[in-house]
């Protein structure tokens, strides 16, 4: 080299994403999982992000993730807490997989490939076979009784 | 070890107490940039370091994945402050094998995740068990470095007022306010004779480094600087008597990175070193040559290592001032030779900056003068 510039190079932020850790975020139809599309791909990611894990992009819209999917695969856990706790992996219509709390009844019992269906109650969410009483359209302003029972 | 390694790009966040940030939302910014700034796009990258030293599991695949990063090997790595630099002497030995061309290294750290106090260290260690603490160790090599030379706590406290002078002109510093020898002499005292400002900040940072064959530099059409030397060293045992003033572990690395580079420390435009208490900087002048046993004093009495001086050493503000984020501050040096050497380094450019050496050790480890050292050296291309 041969002088000093005056360049200044690029100060990277970082990000505050300790602050949106939670995955529920209220949406003008309700309250929803939060997700992030692409602007530029049409990418669809779970949580909030700040750039596109396939185009790398970093023009990125959230988005309110569909109320309902396929249950892929579950467990009942006997373990790290009280009681049973069912637990999966719901893929949403469309591209994105999440994990979930799980809730059953004797009538709609947990199998892989079922439909499902998001349930809301405060800051506490879960995903339960679609149409049966362990489910809540997530707009829905109060509970049904099954779902108090159940938690 | 015949393939030019470059490194052709450099980004970072400012060191600094970024208390909402996750190891993830510190690392993915800089690594963005850094990919931008030289052009590189995934496919390019054949593999990826990450230093850290309390990220905890697979910090490296949590950063990579967010941008979609993956099926390369991430290999994440712990030296303790050398974390980094050690990760980015990986890199380089891979690519200047020639079993790659194009390497991401990524250091970050988060420590306030620790809510504040001395430097966490491993309890299974003897001297831990007993007490230790990373400023006490410093602190017993002032003590004894003020015994037998003739420096003063004031030379103490320059080492300080000139980190921060440094650090008042850097983006990235933790510090950018300038203290006096006064104020660094009466600040708290940590352990004597260190006073709070002798010591460096605890924070969190990132900083994230590309490195390339000649072939990819040539293809990517970047600048960047050329790796003339990347030294790692391992702390060897004593039982007994150990000269704490003169640290072998560095001396040894330093005399074979110049060895490597085929340069001197007359040569050296730039210096970033492992100032994590202003004694290490009056011990490390001398370790490096640029002066004589117990001379280094005069280094710092008379300004020869600031701007304008013979060679600055810690033109960034240092661990002192910028801050030390321990996985992240061996890329960090590295991203500032980049600056340096690239001639955008701002308003604390050193002009016709040839030649840099970075410096960091990795301590805390009983019957270690430290537990590892990594130099590399430099050369603007």
């Amino acid at each position: 080299m041969t002088a000093a510039t005056a360049t200044e190079v690029l100060v990277s932020s970082p990000v505050a994403d300790l602050e949106s850790d939670g995955l529920l975020g209220e949406f003008p139809e309700g309250p929803r999982l939060v997700g992030t599309t692409c602007d530029a791909c049409g990418n669809t990611m779970i949580g909030t992000r700040i750039v596109c894990s396939d185009c790398v992009g970093t023009d990125v819209t959230r988005v309110a993730l569909p109320t309902a999917g396929v249950l892929y695969t579950f467990t009942r856990l006997h373990v790290g807490a009280e009681g049973v706790r069912p637990l999966g992996y719901v893929d949403f219509d469309g591209d994105v997989r999440t994990l979930a709390d799980l809730r059953e009844t004797e009538d709609a019992p947990l199998m892989p490939g079922i439909r499902v269906a998001l349930g809301v109650d405060g800051d506490a969410w879960w995903f339960a076979p679609e149409a049966t009483d362990a489910s809540i359209a997530p707009a829905a302003t109060e509970a049904t009784e099954a779902s108090e029972e159940e938690k | 070890m015949s393939e030019n390694v470059y490194v052709v790009s450099a980004a970072m966040v400012p060191f600094g107490k970024h208390r909402s940030s996750s190891y993830v939302g510190l690392a993915v910014p800089p690594l963005i940039d850094a990919l931008r700034s030289a052009g590189v796009s995934k496919e390019d990258i054949d593999a990826v370091w990450v230093g850290h030293s309390y990220g905890g599991m697979m910090t490296g695949q949590r950063i990579c994945k967010e941008i979609g990063l993956g099926t390369v090997p991430t290999v994440n790595v712990d030296n303790a402050c050398s974390s980094g630099a050690t990760a980015v002497h990986e890199a380089w030995e891979a690519i200047s094998r020639g079993d790659i061309d194009v390497a991401v290294v990524i250091g970050v750290e988060k420590l306030t995740q620790f809510g504040g106090g001395t430097l966490p260290l491993s309890p299974e260690d003897r001297e831990v068990k007993q007490g230790i603490v990373m400023p006490a160790v410093y602190a017993m090599r002032a003590m004894r470095y003020l015994h037998e030379t003739e420096a003063t706590p004031e030379d103490l406290a320059l080492v300080s007022v000139k980190a921060r002078k440094h650090g008042a002109l850097n983006p990235f510093a933790q510090f950018r306010s300038e203290v006096t020898v006064d104020e660094v002499l009466a600040a708290r005292p940590v352990a004597d004779p260190l006073t709070l400002l002798m010591c460096c900040p605890t924070g969190d940072g990132a900083s994230v480094v590309v490195l390339a064959s000649e072939q990819a530099r040539a293809r990517l059409g970047v600048r960047g600087m050329r790796v003339a030397a990347s030294i790692l060293h391992s702390g060897q045992v004593a039982e007994g008597y150990r000269d704490m003033t003169a640290p072998e572990i560095s001396k040894h690395s330093a005399h074979d990175a110049y060895e490597a580079a085929g340069i001197g420390p007359e040569d050296l435009d730039m210096i970033e070193l492992h100032d994590a208490f202003s004694i290490a900087e009056l011990v490390y002048y001398e370790t490096f040559g640029l002066a004589e046993r117990g001379r280094g004093i005069a280094l710092i009495r008379d300004g020869r290592t600031t701007f304008g001086g013979d060679v600055v050493v810690n033109p960034s503000g240092g661990l002192l001032a910028k801050g030390h984020p321990v996985g992240a501050s061996g890329v960090a040096q590295i991203a500032e030779a980049f600056w340096q050497l690239t001639g955008t380094a701002g308003d604390r450019q050193i002009e016709d900056a040839r030649w840099a050496m970075t410096h960091v050790t990795g301590g805390g480890t009983a019957g270690l003068d430290h537990g590892a050292c990594t130099i590399h050296l430099f050369e603007a291309a």
